[in-house]
């Protein structure tokens, strides 16, 4: 599949210090892309050279076979664009806001933008001022200024800021629709893991400024299993002898057993003597495999603010 | 180019503060006048006649300046402060035409009160003096129509500098203060240096073109192609400014 944006080898230097190193990166058409990385990282800075909000000082960005360095106009007129809270002129209306960006791109008519609005839901209150809407409202005017171009790609910072677990889910749905309908590559920033989780099909983790592991959420995960027996000592020692790599965790322990191997375990732990009070499937969120992709400090910050 | 001054057009008037200007602009140029006829009736000098009062429009030119530079200090400004410059920037248009945009719709705004308040001064001309028999009514609008042109003259420029600013600080309060500060002092500035070379070559000493209509000259041996070239070379500066800075700048706001 012929990627739809690729980075390539992207670099950017403020002040002597490489905030960006040598980025590569693709995303695939149908493609829902997760950006992750602790605060800091760069997410927010790769983004906005992705967008033309930076220049690069290095490498390039290549949209549809256009560098933004060459062609900036062309490569650009693809590109959907969601940055943080979607600001909107506020003393205008919903509808004015849209026809004011329409303008800024080729081929936007009258009737695209009426049926963006619909396709978003705003179609009651589209013609009050945008500083009477709701932050959920602002942010489905924000989809719709983003979509009115029929972008081939679109790329998302901190999306679902500001909406309600329903909102998010229909905002969700919505994304993936359009993802698999009209073939767009989409590129999500977030620091909401679980919703990165629901969300993605692939994700890309950065930290410092480098990007450390690309990863589909489809591959098959090891299957871990917590496992809670008194004295721990020699059920540790049953497992290791056994050949299974074991990790403390809580009261317990947590081993990378497969499921068809659980009665044999259990077997050999009751002929031992050991008295189970556990052993359950444990499912390694996002958030863990990312904690320990990046290490654990940078991100208790971003907890912390 | 010319989508884009629609939109810049579009976001002015749908701002309350625009359509106040142009309240202001009329209010300012009636109290200007009736004050003009109060003077004239109590005879504290001063011989108004209709012919007179139109053959010198300068005065408008600083009303029109004060509400230019607001306006010309905030387009840039604004977007910065809204957070909208994201959604301005990520489009598919190269950033120094949307700067262009914005300077001809500053401009178009500053010529557009120019316009309301001729209308209303001439109205107002017409109705508050009387005729004086010294010259027809035929011969001024020549000279009325250019005053307005030459009092426009400090409206350009000095909005220019506003928006400069503007758009390098991201600041409007700063460019409104800065701005005014030179328009009030300049001219005193001037003066004091008027006996020195350097004052020849001071910004503040061309602004006001009129000077060489009305005959009062800050500095002596001035001429009009020698002040145009001055003001010229100074406009061409602060455009230069203002573009390098936004079309370079990264937006991190």
């Amino acid at each position: 599949m012929k990627p739809v944006v690729e980075l390539k080898n992207l670099s950017k230097t403020i002040g002597g210090k490489k905030i960006i190193n040598d980025l590569n990166l693709s995303l695939y058409p149908g493609t829902i892309t997760g950006f992750l990385g602790p605060n800091g990282a760069g997410k927010t800075t790769t983004i906005r050279m992705m967008v033309g909000l930076m220049k690069q000082t290095g490498g390039d960005v290549v949209i549809v076979g256009v560098s933004l360095r060459d062609n900036f106009e062309e490569g650009l007129s693809k590109v959907g664009v969601i940055v943080e809270n979607p600001e909107m002129y506020k003393f205008m209306s919903g509808y004015k806001n849209l026809v004011h960006f329409a303008r800024m791109h080729k081929g936007v008519t009258k009737e695209r933008i009426d049926e963006v609005v619909r396709q978003v839901g705003m179609q009651n209150r589209i013609h009050e001022k945008v500083g009477t809407y709701s932050l959920g409202m602002r942010q489905r005017l924000g989809l719709a200024q983003a979509l009115l171009h029929r972008p081939r790609f679109l790329i998302l910072d901190e999306p679902t800021n500001g909406l309600d677990p329903a909102g998010i889910r229909e905002f969700r749905t919505y994304l993936r629709g359009i993802a698999e309908a009209e073939g767009v590559a989409v590129f999500v920033s977030s620091h909401m893991l679980s919703e990165i989780e629901l969300m993605c099909d692939r994700i890309a983790v950065i930290q410092n400024g480098k990007l450390i592991d690309i990863r589909e959420m489809s591959e098959t995960k090891e299957s871990f299993y917590y496992i809670e027996a008194t004295p721990v000592e020699r059920a540790k020692q049953l497992l290791v002898n056994e050949g299974f790599s074991v990790d403390d965790f809580k009261s317990g322990l947590l081993a990378n057993v497969e499921q068809q191997q659980i009665p044999g375990i259990m077997r050999s732990f009751v002929a031992e003597g050991l008295e189970v009070f556990a052993l359950q499937p444990h499912k390694k969120t996002l958030e863990d495999e990312f904690l320990e992709m990046t290490g654990g400090g940078q991100i208790a910050e971003t907890y912390a603010k | 180019m010319l989508k884009l001054m629609q939109n810049e057009w579009m976001k002015l008037w749908n701002k309350k503060g625009t359509w106040v200007m142009v309240a202001i602009m009329i209010v300012m140029t009636a109290g200007m006048m009736s004050l003009m006829k109060y003077i004239s009736t109590q005879n504290m000098g001063g011989n108004f006649t209709r012919e007179s009062m139109i053959g010198d429009p300068s005065s408008l030119g600083g009303t029109v300046l004060l509400l230019t530079v607001i306006v010309a200090a905030g387009i840039v400004a604004s977007e910065f402060s809204q957070g909208t410059i994201k959604m301005l920037l990520t489009r598919p248009v190269k950033r120094w035409k949307i700067l262009t945009s914005k300077f001809i719709t500053v401009n178009l705004f500053g010529m557009f009160l120019m316009v309301i308040g001729y209308v209303v001064y001439i109205l107002l001309a017409i109705v508050l003096f009387k005729s004086g028999t010294d010259q027809g009514l035929s011969d001024v609008w020549g000279k009325s129509l250019y005053m307005v042109l030459l009092s426009f003259g400090s409206v350009f420029v000095t909005s220019t500098f506003a928006f400069a600013v503007g758009s390098v600080f991201r600041s409007s309060s700063l460019a409104i203060g800065l701005s005014l500060f030179i328009y009030f002092t300049g001219t005193t500035i001037s003066a004091l240096l008027a006996k020195y070379e350097i004052a020849k070559y001071l910004l503040f000493t061309h602004m006001d073109l009129t000077q060489f209509e009305t005959g009062m000259m800050l500095v002596e041996d001035m001429t009009m192609p020698f002040s145009l070239a001055v003001l010229g070379v100074y406009v061409v500066v602060f455009l230069v400014i203002s573009y390098t800075s936004f079309v370079k700048r990264d937006v991190t706001a």
